[in-house]
């Protein structure tokens, strides 16, 4: 078998069984005919979408699959960032005293993924919205900005996430 | 066990609703496109996440709470998605960003009176 045919089918799997799990997690049940039906539909939608979830210029599972633990510290830092700067833009709203800037920095990090996980991240902390993701260059919207320093924006910005982040995906 | 899981989901509800009134004080307060987003990501992430949360709080059974796991988790990935294609939009269309005014230059030469502009606007 051609290597390409072999990580296509690969990819076909991998995307396969995850919309199984999560066929399984919202049926619930373990009944007969439940179970067959998600077999067959989640095998049509992952001859259909295969593309899409892992796309196929990715080398290998090594830049895709994470790390459960480091993913999900980065999930509990996620959602603890997410409610400290609400906090934040809350009292900003209340005091009207904003500074926006528009802040550009590069990321260190490799992977595809996890660089659209790191513009998601900033983009879900209220306070900073990515505006445009080319390659590693980040330009990020800043409501409470400190610095024009585009390293320590940087820093400021996405440091925490970042390296948490490559422990997630090296 | 049960009051306990109540006095959660009210708390967690609590802050949604607060979360939700300031972000849409923020939406009428805050200058241009922008900063409007970030006061409406507070009532499109934080409150609906907080609300999210109750109702874990609340779940009768575990098969509900892995339902209501799945969709937190697909809500954090397509949240963010939606509100950075709005500001890609804005970006990419040329919106110039608000800019707080500059404070007088003392060093230089003092302000005439009267001409004192505050650094909020």
């Amino acid at each position: 078998m051609k290597p390409d045919r072999a990580w296509r089918l690969i990819r076909m799997s991998i995307t396969a069984l995850v919309l199984y799990a999560l066929w399984l997690v919202f049926t619930a049940s373990a009944d007969l005919f439940s179970l067959l039906t998600g077999a067959v539909g989640s095998l049509a939608v992952a001859a259909l979408t295969h593309g899409q979830f892992i796309a196929g210029h990715e080398a290998s599972l090594r830049s895709f699959a994470p790390r459960p633990l480091a993913l999900a510290g980065f999930l509990a830092f996620l959602i603890y960032s997410m409610y400290a700067s609400s906090f934040a833009v809350l009292a900003a709203v209340i005091t009207g005293r904003i500074s926006p800037r528009v802040v550009h920095f590069r990321t260190r990090l490799n992977s595809d993924l996890a660089r659209m996980v790191i513009a998601n991240a900033i983009t879900l902390t209220p306070g900073t919205i990515t505006l445009d993701l080319n390659d590693d260059h980040l330009t990020v919207h800043w409501l409470l900005a400190t610095t024009r320093h585009s390293r320590a924006a940087g820093d400021l910005v996405k440091g925490r996430f970042e390296e948490r982040l490559k422990r997630v995906w090296s | 066990m049960d009051t306990i899981r109540t006095i959660a989901a009210l708390v967690a509800f609590a802050v949604a609703w607060v979360f939700g009134a300031v972000g849409m004080v923020g939406l009428y307060r805050f200058p241009d496109p922008y900063a409007k987003m970030h006061a409406s990501s507070l009532c499109g992430t934080t409150a609906v996440f907080s609300i999210m949360v109750g109702a874990l709080a609340l779940a009768p059974s575990w098969d509900v709470a892995a339902r209501l796991v799945v969709i937190i988790v697909f809500f954090l990935v397509s949240s963010p998605t939606g509100g950075h294609i709005v500001a890609r939009f804005a970006w990419n269309s040329g919106i110039d960003p608000w800019k707080a005014p500059a404070p007088p230059r003392r060093w230089l030469r003092r302000p005439a009176p009267g001409h004192e502009d505050g650094a909020d606007g």
